[in-house]
């Protein structure tokens, strides 16, 4: 032991060893060598600080493009349309509007058609086109609200079209500028925050689509993923860690982990395919199953963070639990694990972060799908967030532009939040010795 | 491995045992071509608006090919009610639906997507093949640069008048119909060669379009071309087929391979300019799926001339064409092997 640390006396035959020179600093040779180590330094300092800078401005470009891009995505156009509802003479009755069936005698008694009179009516022959495809709706919704305007002339701020919002904000072609400028004049349009976009689900018109189905998707997938993926992932860590013999069957399950961790992620969009939707029958587009299949993809990450946070726990914890009497449980559950927590928990929230992030399996499950409505539970069909972003860069109408930028926005706010999760939780956690 | 596999795969077991899907499905689902999506999807989405108590129809967008795979699969909730399809289905597809017990199929065509070749109304009469519009309009006719300038340079047989022609730009849905129905049918069948090619190659053969005149990009607006087509007779311009039928006083459809597109050779696919959309119904679904024989009326209403589907770019069968359309969802008439062959 003490021969490394300590090292034995040279042999010098006796005899004191020949004092050494000084170094000389100031000679010509000496000087050049330390400029050139001063020029290596500043030149690594720079590199570093250079690869930090670009990256900085890859994030500052990208951030700020969405942002341009996806401020007008949280905004509305609306247009005040007045809308004289005596003589539109919509064939409803009072009554049916206080019951379930509203919406349907409403949309029965042609009340889109009647929107679209009163905005000809109002705007001129263009003046359909002014409104948004829906606005019909916000119609419906006022007069479920209050019926009695139906005896009356009212004015009710519907969404504009998006090529009249698209006007409002930037260029468009000059007819559709000069309505929007002459709307505008008129005091008709007015601009306000589009709570319909957090709230609303996807729609074939850009004013009306929403990203809350899409959030909702998320949050049901991620939640299958995180109770199934942790305590698996953990459990499994623990045992390789703690229990398991070492041999060549643990040494081949710690290759697969490894390998596994690496696999494509389209491979485990083929897996769910074939294993819950062929096997097990397990409804298609459905968040449970969105869940399962990025667990299986997310697991070995988890695995392999737990067992690399278990390891760095100091054996001697272990010796002192086990040499004071402890079994080998309450070993793991009251020492190894609360010490290996904040390491666990960091590769959990990085693991969920790509789940949150991907789309190639899900595409495999049918995640990539038009539905207007936000799931309702785990095996009613959804899409997910970054599904959502890929649907909107493929349409045509350019209203969806500043919507995928928007929901861009939303995705990297969710990342966001799960990583200052992630942060405070290890925070709180983290013990030192 | 196999210790994660194996408890995973119990609660695999056990939770596709408790969300029971082997029950009912509530929802309508469709698969099928992206061309016929934007559409199915506004008629969803007015079905979703109208009938607040019916679930959402989940609508994904597979192409035609894939999306009949799935569709002939099998009978049962786990398949898909409808699906969408930009060509019509081959009788080697029906046989495959049918080996899956997929019978009683009812084929509706919803309308039809396509594009016109025209000039004005005035102008001296052209007729033109897809082989000529490859070798006029490629910037590399079969892989040396495009020297053509007038229609006699392309084929003696035409008259020498400058080649112009106005079309959509190459971010155009209508520039991607161009180039998938006449630039690489008419490269093909000028230079057979091409089929070998792959990939990039191929695109730069035979369908990148030439930038130096004859071929102007006219921008999104129709309507813009249509005016310029009547300002300058000798021009052609390409642009959707629904324009060619609001301005017939001001401008001819040129015929293609002999074909002049009217409505008739447009919902026949006789036109090669044009082809018709088709949605297919399982029938065994309808009364099993609530919602689905709504949604199909709803579907038959949206495809009149003036209805919601024609202003998202869709074309409008004739009316024959729809009637029949009707009666077949009304009446629940099946397709059969006949009809395909």
């Amino acid at each position: 032991m003490s021969s490394t640390l300590v090292p034995e006396v040279p042999v010098t035959n006796g005899r004191e060893p020949a004092e050494r020179a000084p170094t000389d600093w100031k000679t010509h040779a000496m000087q050049s060598r330390i400029r050139k180590r001063y020029a290596a330094e500043r030149r690594f300092r720079l590199l570093g600080l250079g690869a930090v800078a670009l990256s900085a401005a890859f994030l500052v470009f990208l951030l700020g493009t969405m942002l341009i891009n996806g401020a007008g995505g949280f905004v509305r156009t609306e247009i005040a349309l007045p809308l004289d509802f005596p003589a539109l003479s919509l064939d409803v009755e009072r009554e049916q509007l206080a019951q379930r069936g509203a919406d349907l005698a409403l949309a029965g008694a042609g009340l889109q058609n009647a929107v679209g009179v009163a905005a000809v009516s109002a705007f001129g022959d263009e003046g359909e086109d002014y409104l948004a495809d829906n606005a019909w709706l916000t119609v419906r919704e006022a007069i479920k609200d209050d019926p009695s305007i139906l005896d009356r002339r009212v004015t009710i701020a519907v969404p504009a079209s998006s090529r009249i919002h698209l006007a409002a904000t930037d260029d468009a072609e000059p007819a559709i500028e000069a309505a929007a400028a002459r709307l505008n004049a008129a005091g008709a349009l007015t601009r306000g925050f589009n709570w319909s976009f957090l709230t609303g689900s996807d729609s074939t018109d850009p004013t009306s689509a929403g990203i809350w189905g899409a959030l909702k998707g998320s949050l049901l997938t991620m939640a299958v993923t995180l109770a199934l993926a942790f305590p698996i992932g953990v459990l499994s860590a623990i045992y390789l860690e703690e229990y398991a013999p070492k041999n060549r069957w643990t040494d081949l399950i710690e290759v697969s982990i490894n390998n596994l961790a690496a696999v494509p992620s389209i491979i485990f969009g083929l897996l769910g395919l074939a294993v819950f939707l062929g096997t097990f029958n397990m409804p298609r587009s459905a968040p449970i199953v969105g869940g399962l299949t990025l667990a299986l993809m997310i697991m070995p990450v988890i695995v392999i963070a737990g067992r690399n946070a278990i390891k760095a726990v100091p054996p001697s914890i272990r010796d002192a639990a086990l040499g004071v009497g402890a079994s080998r449980v309450q070993v793991v559950f009251h020492h190894v694990l609360p010490l290996a927590l904040p390491g666990i928990l960091t590769g959990t929230i990085i693991g969920m972060a790509r789940a949150l992030g991907e789309t190639a399996p899900l595409l495999m499950i049918g995640m990539r799908a038009f539905i207007g409505s936000a799931p309702e539970d785990l095996a009613s069909p959804a899409t997910v967030l970054p599904v959502q972003i890929f649907l909107w860069s493929d349409q045509v109408s350019s209203g969806f532009v500043e919507k995928t930028s928007a929901a861009i926005i939303v995705l990297l706010v969710f990342l966001l939040a799960m990583n200052a999760l992630a942060i405070y939780l290890r925070n709180r956690f983290e013990t030192r010795w | 491995m196999p210790r994660i596999a194996f408890p995973l795969s119990l609660i695999a077991l056990a939770l596709s045992a408790c969300s029971d899907s082997g029950a009912a499905r509530e929802e309508i689902r469709v698969v099928g071509s992206s061309t016929v999506y934007p559409f199915t999807t506004a008629v969803a989405e007015s079905f979703n608006n109208s009938r607040p108590d019916m679930r959402a129809p989940v609508i994904e967008s597979t192409g035609t090919g894939a999306g009949i795979n799935q569709f002939c699969a099998g009978i049962g909730p786990q398949h898909p009610d409808l699906l969408n399809a930009s060509r019509r289905m081959t009788i080697g597809e029906f046989e495959q639906c049918a080996a899956n017990g997929v019978t009683e199929i009812m084929e509706v065509q919803v309308g039809a997507d396509g594009l016109a070749i025209a000039q004005a109304a005035q102008a001296q009469p052209l007729s033109l093949t897809r082989a000529h519009l490859y070798r006029a309009l490629a910037a590399n006719p079969m892989g040396r640069p495009n020297t053509a300038r007038t229609w006699a340079d392309v084929d003696p047989a035409l008259p020498a008048i400058p080649i112009t022609v106005f079309g959509p730009p190459s971010t155009s849905g209508t520039r991607d119909s161009f180039n998938e129905l006449m630039m690489e049918p008419g490269c093909e069948a000028a230079w057979p060669a091409a089929a070998e090619l792959e990939g990039d190659a191929y695109d730069e053969a035979c369908v990148l379009i030439r930038s130096d005149g004859p071929y102007v990009d006219a921008g999104e607006n129709d309507n813009l071309i249509v005016q310029k087509l009547v300002a300058d007779p000798s021009a052609i311009g390409i642009f959707g087929f629904s324009y060619l039928e609001e301005n017939a006083s001001r401008v001819r459809g040129l015929p293609i391979d002999g074909t002049t597109p009217t409505y008739e050779t447009v919902a026949s696919g006789a036109y090669p300019g044009a082809r018709p959309l088709y949605i297919y119904v399982k029938k065994r679904h309808i009364r099993a799926v609530p919602g689905l024989a709504a949604f199909l009326e709803d579907y038959a209403a949206a495809w009149g001339p003036d209805g919601p589907l024609v202003r998202r770019g869709m074309i409008a069968a004739p009316a024959p064409v729809r009637e029949r359309s009707a009666a077949i969802i009304a009446r629940g008439m099946t397709l059969s092997a006949d009809a395909l062959r």
